[in-house]
């Protein structure tokens, strides 16, 4: 026996089905031919022996199939024909074919769309070699007494739950780095945000990070053309003006040109020369789904990078390097990691001056395989509880076609009967059944991968904001392909499992004696019936899901904000740090906000420091003259840096004192006007104006309120006003990290913008306008996530309404077409036509209130869940499970409304006819 | 035909191997070459001929080429391969070992007992 030779001759008989067939005739030919010839001389006729070699050797297709199935091909062939009949099935009941293939498809494709989303976000890892060796260094610290004042940078949990923040002190780094025994390289890297890049004259707004020598050799990661930062451009600060570029803005900007390399750009205005161009497949260290577009050596930084200190590498207080390590493989990594806490320690107390009860931070690291996995805290929520809905709505799907198969494989048990007569096994009427099933989920299968990839960028595209280019691309790989057919199989297989079950358990017999017994067969029913009571509460969960992320949405566009958003446009300016080194940016901005504010159509213009509803804030120690309270949660308050006109731009009422006037100057005495909820806070309710306070800000320069104004909410629409005190930005130290302009004008957009651009470049052809948006639509970006849930949970929710409505029609018909005959006999006993239509309505409304109670009850064990997720109502929102409650069961009722009535016309005598 | 029936099912496949074993033969001469050899005392079923014949092919045992028969027609020659020459040798051991011990326990007497 040879496996070579089984499969030749199988393959053969599989894929050249006809020229096998063909030798078989003629061998059976010769064959023939060579007996007749022994016949004839032994004496019979040519007729005679013809006849007899033909009877001797049997008939010619029983041996054609005797000889391929001798090639194993009878699993084959019973496949196709199978898959044959199933298709000719399908075709005949095209209504139920696309129903099903239908209702599938759109499960599928939710579900993949889904898995896509989820994939990114939760399982995909840096595309560097061995990312599973990478570790994210972190350090927790005592918040009162720790020694690290100053940070910028994210937190990251560990494994066990404890935050750790990320951030490092560059010369810290450099002495972890010397800590080299169990790792084989300890790098960093910073992502800088959003840099002017001007390339050909042209500027635009890009990410930019800033890299560690050997970020390339320790991630392993080769450019595409030209080569990487390397240890010797870290050097010497400035000695080395390189950048490695992205993938895609070599598209973008270069065209894929070759002769890149070598080009000069410009960064925040300073030269650097192109060295080398990423592979598109890598996103940089920090994040998975998004890649800067511009890498630079971490010596770069005090020239093209300035912000927050003269020279952030030589600050022993500003912590901002986030560094990673690739540990070796097979050491121990807690003596690993305590050494490092060890070093930690020594290189804070060697660096920085401490006070005398400063604690000391504590060093722990987490897994780098995914980078700082900023996506995954910001959506694995929402994409559990995403993913959580399309799976009810898949098993909806799944309980309505099994719904439809059970009625059908009941009217066809006929069929199974006389196959079963003539000999076909069970488990051969099994298979066919589960082969019809698996055609079906097959082809839902298919058209959910189809949807999947029309809709795979679609959550990404509405979660990036109007105004910037998409960042997240989801691909479509294997691994994605793998799922969706998993889950084609599986539904297949849990749809098509009861139906083929009761299919194989026909008798023989008492299908083909039909009729008679089916009088009361209540029984009969049982699977259907709890198919819809399961189908009716997965409907239930998703209107009640539907409701309240619809309301959580219009609850959020009703919120007041305290401020009015109508007719403010929006623009950033972030100002080149290199060119306009404070006070330079604050005369800078003086000067644009009176250029700007002579603009025909600007009726009203302001600038802030913070944008309103944007999730950034900004946020200072805040200290009343006298009171030196310790208390924890009265010393911060919210600050945001204004124009002169802020608030009547924004239309904030000034309840006492006054606004800002342009009396106020930088040299003038330094006021603040503060909010209600400040008033409250830290004034116990009295009077503060003329009150004197200090603040982290200002550097314990001595502050004078002078007005009060209304609250307004500030980082979101879900967060209520905080305690916020502004104060003119003219009498800031800086305004280094940049400006939004708010702009009240009746115009379009389109109109007005470039009359503004023109007026800002005639003060600087190189300060570009970013991120040009309305007011309203910066605060629908914020609640883009809620947009998403409301959208797709609605979707959700219709169709569960269509599918629970074709379910329980389709069940309610079928019962009644079953017990006609009954209805016939109870009809014939007198029952009247009300009668009969409130047994079957009954029976309906019982089903349904058991499915609705089941379903209430899930969704609001299941509701707890998303009360984070929601605003203005809680999870067992009365209105809403009302709501759905009613739906679901005027649906129900409506659906049986036609059988029903049907049942109540039945003509006795037909009925008793009726077979 | 017909008293031969209850053939059991590896015989036909051990006789057709040893038949082939003999030189490359077509279907008809496969059933001749067994009738021949066998005095004509056994006559194979012809239905249950192609058949095996397939079923030793998709096996490996024997191959089968198109050629030229005695009198210029086409016809389809099988031939043993070597994994079909270790399969009759071993098929023809057990058949030896069984026919020994039926045949040991046909000629019993009472005495051995």
């Amino acid at each position: 026996m040879s496996l070579s030779s089984r499969f030749s001759t199988w393959w053969k008989a599989v894929t050249r089905a006809s020229q096998l067939d063909s030798e078989i005739e003629d061998e059976r030919a010769f064959h023939i031919e060579s007996r007749v010839e022994d016949l004839t001389r032994n004496g019979l006729s040519r007729k005679e022996a013809l006849r007899q070699a033909r009877v001797e050797l049997g008939g010619l297709s029983a041996q054609k199939e005797n000889c391929r199935s001798a090639w194993g091909t009878r699993a084959w062939d019973e496949l196709r024909s199978d898959l044959r009949y199933g298709c000719r099935m399908l075709i005949k009941n095209p209504g139920f074919a696309a129903i099903a293939i239908g209702s599938l498809a759109l499960g599928i494709g939710a579900n993949t769309i889904i898995f896509t989303l989820a994939k990114q976000v939760m399982l995909d890892r840096l595309n560097v070699e061995h990312p599973e060796q990478l570790r994210l260094f972190g350090w927790s610290q005592n918040e009162k007494s720790g020694a690290v004042q100053w940070e910028w940078g994210t937190d990251v949990a560990t494994p066990k739950g404890k935050m750790i923040d990320t951030s490092f002190s560059y010369p810290i780094y450099q002495q972890l780095k010397r800590q080299h025994q169990e790792m084989e390289d300890i790098f960093a890297f910073k992502n800088f945000g959003r840099t002017t890049v001007t390339i050909d004259g042209q500027s635009e707004i890009v990410e930019a990070e800033l890299v560690s020598g050997n970020y390339y050799k320790a991630l392993g990661v080769k450019p595409e053309l030209g080569r990487g930062i390397q240890d010797s451009d870290d050097g010497i600060v400035g000695s080395s003006p390189v950048a490695v570029i992205s993938d895609s803005l070599w598209s973008r900007r270069f065209g894929r040109s070759t002769s890149v390399i070598g080009k000069t750009l410009e960064l925040n205005l300073v030269p650097v020369t192109i060295v080398g161009v990423n592979p598109p497949s890598f996103t940089g260290a920090e994040s998975v789904q998004i890649s800067p577009d511009i890498f630079c050596p971490f010596s770069m930084q005090p020239i093209a990078f300035r912000r927050y200190a003269p020279s952030l590498l030589a600050s022993t207080t500003n912590w901002w390097v986030v560094v990673m390590g690739r540990i070796k493989p097979g050491a121990n990594e807690a003596a690993a990691s305590a050494s490092f806490d060890a070093a930690l320690s020594n290189a804070v107390k060697a660096t920085m001056t401490l006070t005398k009860d400063a604690t000391m931070p504590r060093f722990d690291w987490v897994d780098g395989s995914r980078g700082l996995n900023e996506m995954r805290r910001q959506f694995a929520k929402p994409i559990y509880v995403l993913l959580a809905l399309t799976g009810f709505v898949l098993l909806l799907a799944c309980a309505n076609l099994a719904n439809l198969l059970l009625a059908r494989s009941s009217a066809r048990q006929r069929e199974m009967s006389v196959r079963l007569a003539l000999g076909a096994g069970r488990g051969r009427i099994l298979r066919q059944m589960l082969t019809e099933s698996l055609l079906l989920s097959a082809m839902g299968g298919i058209g959910g991968l189809f949807l999947g990839y029309l809709g795979h960028n679609l959550i990404p595209n509405l979660l990036s904001s109007s105004w910037e280019a998409t960042k997240i691309v989801n691909h479509l790989d294997w691994q994605i392909f793998g799922y969706t057919t998993a889950i084609s199989v599986l539904t297949g297989l849990l749809f098509g499992m009861a139906p083929a079950w009761q299919a194989a358990g026909t008798q023989a017999s008492s299908a083909m004696k039909e009729t008679a017994q089916n009088v009361t067969q209540r029984r009969r029913g049982f699977a259907g019936k709890t198919l819809v009571v399961l189908q009716i509460s997965l409907s239930v969960i998703l209107v009640v899901g539907a409701g309240l992320f619809t309301r959580t949405l219009s609850n959020l566009s009703k919120a007041p904000l305290g401020f009015n958003p109508a007719n403010i446009l929006l623009f950033d300016i972030q100002q080149p740090n290199t060119r306009y080194p404070a006070p330079k940016d604050i005369e800078l901005h003086r000067e644009l906000e009176e250029k700007l504010s002579q603009i025909p159509g600007v009726d009203s213009l302001t600038l802030s420091q913070a944008t309103l509803i944007s999730g950034a804030r900004w946020m200072y120690d805040f200290t009343p003259a006298g009171q030196s309270t310790k208390d924890a949660d009265k010393v911060s308050a919210n600050f945001n840096a204004v124009g002169a006109h802020f608030f009547s731009t924004f239309g904030i009422p000034v309840l006492a004192g006054r606004s800002f006037t342009s009396s106020d100057t930088s040299t003038s005495k330094k006021v603040a006007i503060v909010n209600q909820q400040l008033v409250k806070k830290f004034f116990s309710g009295a009077n503060p104006i003329g009150k004197i306070f200090t603040s982290s800000l200002s550097h314990s320069v001595p502050t004078e309120i002078v007005g009060v104004v209304a609250d307004t909410k500030y980082t979101s629409v879900r967060q209520d006003p905080p305690a916020t005190f502004y104060e003119p930005y003219i009498q800031l130290d800086n305004l280094e990290s940049g400006v939004t302009y708010e702009v009240h004008t009746h115009m379009k957009a389109a109109a007005i913008v470039p009359m503004l651009r023109n007026a800002i470049q005639s003060v600087d052809k190189n300060l570009p306008l970013m991120d040009i948006r309305t007011q309203q639509e910066q605060i629908d970006d914020t609640t883009s996530q809620e947009r998403i849930f409301a959208a797709l949970t609605g979707g959700f929710g219709v169709l569960a309404v269509v599918l629970a409505c074709i379910g329980i029609y389709g069940i309610m018909a079928y019962t009644v077409s079953r017990r006609t005959n009954e209805i016939g006999i109870r009809m014939a006993l007198g029952a009247q036509a009300g009668q009969v239509l409130r047994m079957i309505l009954g029976e309906a409304s019982w089903l349904t209130i058991v499915g609705v109670l089941a379903g209430l009850g899930i969704a609001a064990a299941m509701g707890r869940l998303i009360t984070s997720m929601l605003f203005g109502l809680t999870f067992w929102d009365p209105l809403t499970l009302a709501t759905a409650a009613l739906l679901l069961v005027s649906v129900a009722l409506g659906a049986s409304w036609i059988p029903a009535r049907r049942a109540a016309h039945v003509d006795p005598i037909k009925a008793l006819r009726h077979e | 035909m017909g008293r031969q029936n209850d053939l059991l099912q590896g015989t036909l496949d051990m006789m057709v191997l040893k038949a082939v074993s003999l030189g490359p033969l077509h279907g008809y001469g496969v059933l001749q070459r067994i009738q021949q050899i066998s005095g004509d005392r056994l006559e194979i079923q012809q239905g249950s001929l192609y058949p095996a014949l397939y079923r030793l092919e998709h096996e490996g045992w024997i191959t089968g080429e198109w050629g030229q028969s005695e009198n210029n027609r086409k016809a389809k020659y099988y031939r043993l391969s070597a994994s079909g020459r270790r399969r009759l040798h071993a098929e023809t051991e057990k058949w030896n070992h069984m026919s020994d011990a039926i045949g040991a326990i046909l000629r019993a007497t009472p005495e051995e007992i």
